[in-house]
């Protein structure tokens, strides 16, 4: 009988266990390699498109504070775009569903966040909405997974309303035909009826028009004392550049709420006129250090201010990384307690999502577009902070039966 | 009201102006060439932008460049890209004149970033007339009066020159243009640019109308298409008739309906292909029928 080898018999087989046993491994081991995944769904081509770019600027700031890390991986963003809403869905199925991503930062037009928060809670993924501002999102279509930094439109407008009420009671609106100008219609009418005034016109207008001439001799002709406006992004631009083309500018005033920065430098010195509600401004003397050193990051890196887009992209990624640090995981509903329990200071306030319609609570600016622009990234004198008193923000944002959000 | 009425309808010429404009170049790019260009709006804004980088750089006399500058791009995307289309099934001409807009706006989005870019009237041209009861600005009866002129030219130039009389020829039947010893794919390069520079023209005249985004070509790429559909394709006249048309009707839907006021054209059209498939003065044409 042959002596049989078992010692090489044996190495054979630790070889090939050790083989399988590492190929059945190596998913793994890749798996803990990979980075951390969060999406970014925000419109890369229409008029939104350059307030997103500094959205998403906003955002990678953000992550790159933090040398690229979340919960001690690598981590990064995946952006994809949101044209349209039924396209914003597919997109954020494919961010989860493809991508992978533990949670998604977006929302630039509300009619897409008003789609992308119905998926977001249909996929159980944390979803924070960074620019829209229809009161819905937070208002009776909440939901647990959803959480929302802009000021809803029903409270920007009643922030705004003293301050178109000082110019007269005779309103004139423009406004958006979609849900942000609409929005801001319905709200603005109440708050004009409660203040006993009449609204001498009304004109809904298509989302990217580019000629108002039609509806400014129109406004023209009805001789309001104010105009409220709710147009957004590039159309609130050009209406504005043919507002003082039309010789409007300085005649009959301009107030509309959330106006961004990229809306106003996009009209040039010459044309910029209004009053308005905003939610931070870069060169704001009281902004607390840490957006003071934000603003000097984007500064340094891209050689230009930090738009208020700019900074609502920053605090809301940092809302969403500083919350899955706090969860020490990936899990959806984990961060959604995360982003329930997350706190940052704020100066002498602090920010945070209110438990029941995590709307983030932040006083706004009202600003007015200064009698002369010498800097042409500076248009705006800053003429309070909204509500004066911090300690009146939660009443100002409104009660539980107010919002009508039930998140059950 | 019959003062608001009138001020409407010169305000909706003026838009319709524009539109003319835009179509025009369209319009000549598939009646010669064959070709349904979705990268003409991508033109306009080309137009627009180097205005801008123009007068900031050498001032106002030097944004009459730009169409020229515009027109020169044209004729080099003719050469490498769309020369090899003629031949081919109109879908594919579809399909890469809509990846050669992607790359233009996207090419904008880089070189100057997404946001808007302020631009203003010349102060030359700042100020108002009032003639009775109508209302309009001096750029804007500048853009008006500018719009007619061109049209005029281009008109003569297509109907009363030689050159004119080749690209007409050439459009009908390419082949005999070709055995009469004419150049013709020379000529197609020139016409491709043509209508790339009348683009470029209306892009410089609403710059300091619109804002200036690298997106723009949206808000000029649709009412051309509809203004080519509802005055025929290929024709001169209809795209002017109906540039008009569609110009006061929106300022008209305005005035009484504003919110119907981007579907009213669209309205329109749909309405014209009913009665008549062809367009206004739309011809048939065997080569494309």
């Amino acid at each position: 009988m042959k002596p049989v080898n078992t010692g090489l018999l044996l190495a054979r087989r630790k070889v090939l266990l050790g083989a399988a046993a590492g190929s059945l491994a190596a998913p793994f081991i890749a798996r803990a390699a990979d980075p951390i995944k969060i999406g970014l769904l925000l419109a890369k081509t229409g008029q939104i498109a350059a307030q997103t770019e500094y959205l998403a600027n906003g955002s990678y700031l953000a992550l790159e504070q933090r040398n690229n890390m979340i919960m001690g991986q690598p981590a990064e963003l995946v952006w994809l775009d949101e044209p349209s809403p039924q396209a914003a869905t597919q997109n954020m199925q494919k961010l989860v569903q493809e991508n992978k991503v533990c949670a998604v930062l977006g929302g630039s037009l509300s009619s897409n966040a008003l789609a992308e928060e119905a998926t977001a809670a249909q996929l159980k993924v944390p979803f924070v909405c960074d620019n829209a501002a229809a009161t819905e999102i937070s208002g009776k279509n909440c939901n647990r997974y959803t959480f929302r930094l802009n000021t809803p439109v029903a409270v920007q407008s009643r922030m705004l309303a003293p301050f178109a009420l000082t110019y007269g009671k005779k309103w004139y609106h423009i406004t958006a035909s979609y849900a942000f100008g609409q929005d801001i219609l319905r709200s603005s009418r109440e708050l004009l009826k409660a203040a006993g005034g009449t609204e001498v016109g009304s004109d809904e207008v298509p989302l990217n028009t580019a000629d108002f001439s039609s509806f400014i001799l129109k406004i023209r002709q009805a001789k309001p004392d104010v105009v409220v406006g709710g147009l957004s992004a590039g159309d609130l631009s050009t209406f504005l550049k043919q507002w003082n083309e039309l010789g409007m500018k300085g005649k009959i005033p301009f107030v509309e709420i959330a106006i961004g920065d990229t809306d106003i430098w996009a009209v040039g010195p010459e044309a910029a006129t209004g009053t308005f509600t905003k939610m931070w401004e870069h060169s704001n003397p009281d902004n607390p250090p840490e957006e003071r050193a934000f603003a000097a990051a984007y500064l340094k890196k891209h050689g230009k201010p930090a738009a208020d887009k700019a900074w609502m992209g920053w605090i809301t990624a940092r809302s969403l990384f500083e919350s899955i640090d706090a969860a020490k995981s990936l899990d959806g509903m984990a961060i959604v307690e995360g982003l329930e329990a997350w706190k940052a200071p704020a100066g002498n306030a602090s920010y945070s999502y209110r438990k029941f319609d995590h709307q983030m609570l932040v006083r706004n600016l009202a600003v007015s577009v200064k009698p002369n622009i010498t800097d042409k990234w500076d248009y705006f004198d800053v003429k309070a902070t909204l509500p004066e008193n911090p300690a009146d923000i939660d009443k100002v944002f409104g009660t539980q039966e107010e919002v009508g959000c039930k998140m059950g | 009201m019959l003062e608001i009425l009138l001020s409407q309808v010169v305000s909706g010429l003026v838009l319709g102006g524009l539109y003319v404009l835009i179509a025009i170049g369209l319009s000549v790019i598939f009646g010669l060439l064959g070709i349904v260009n979705f990268a003409h709006g991508t033109f306009f804004t080309l137009g627009a932008y180097l205005a801008l980088t123009l007068y900031q750089y050498f001032g106002w006399p030097a944004v009459i460049f730009s169409p020229i500058l515009v027109g020169a791009i044209g004729m080099v995307a003719e050469r490498l890209l769309i020369r090899r289309l003629y031949d081919k099934e109109p879908l594919i001409s579809l399909i890469v004149t809509f990846a050669l807009a992607l790359l233009i706006e996207a090419s904008v989005r880089l070189i100057y970033g997404g946001i808007g870019q302020p631009f203003s009237p010349p102060p030359l041209l700042s100020g108002f007339l009032i003639w009775g009861p109508i209302l309009i600005t001096k750029y804007r009866f500048a853009v008006l009066l500018t719009t007619a002129v061109l049209l005029l030219g281009l008109w003569l130039f297509l109907e009363k020159t030689p050159f004119g009389r080749i690209l007409r020829a050439g459009s009908r039947d390419p082949e005999m243009v070709g055995l009469l010893g004419i150049n013709l794919p020379r000529v197609l390069t020139w016409v491709f640019g043509l209508g790339c520079a009348i683009s470029g023209i209306a892009g410089v005249l609403a710059a300091p109308l619109w804002t200036i985004t690298p997106a723009m070509a949206t808000n000029a790429i649709m009412p051309a298409f509809v203004v080519v559909a509802i005055g025929g394709l290929g024709s001169f006249a209809g795209a002017v008739i109906a540039g008009l048309l569609v110009g006061v009707v929106i300022a008209l839907t305005i005035q009484f309906y504003p919110a119907a006021s981007g579907a009213v054209m669209y309205l329109f059209m749909a309405l014209m292909l009913l009665v008549r498939p062809r367009g206004l003065l739309g011809e048939r044409w065997e080569r494309f029928e």
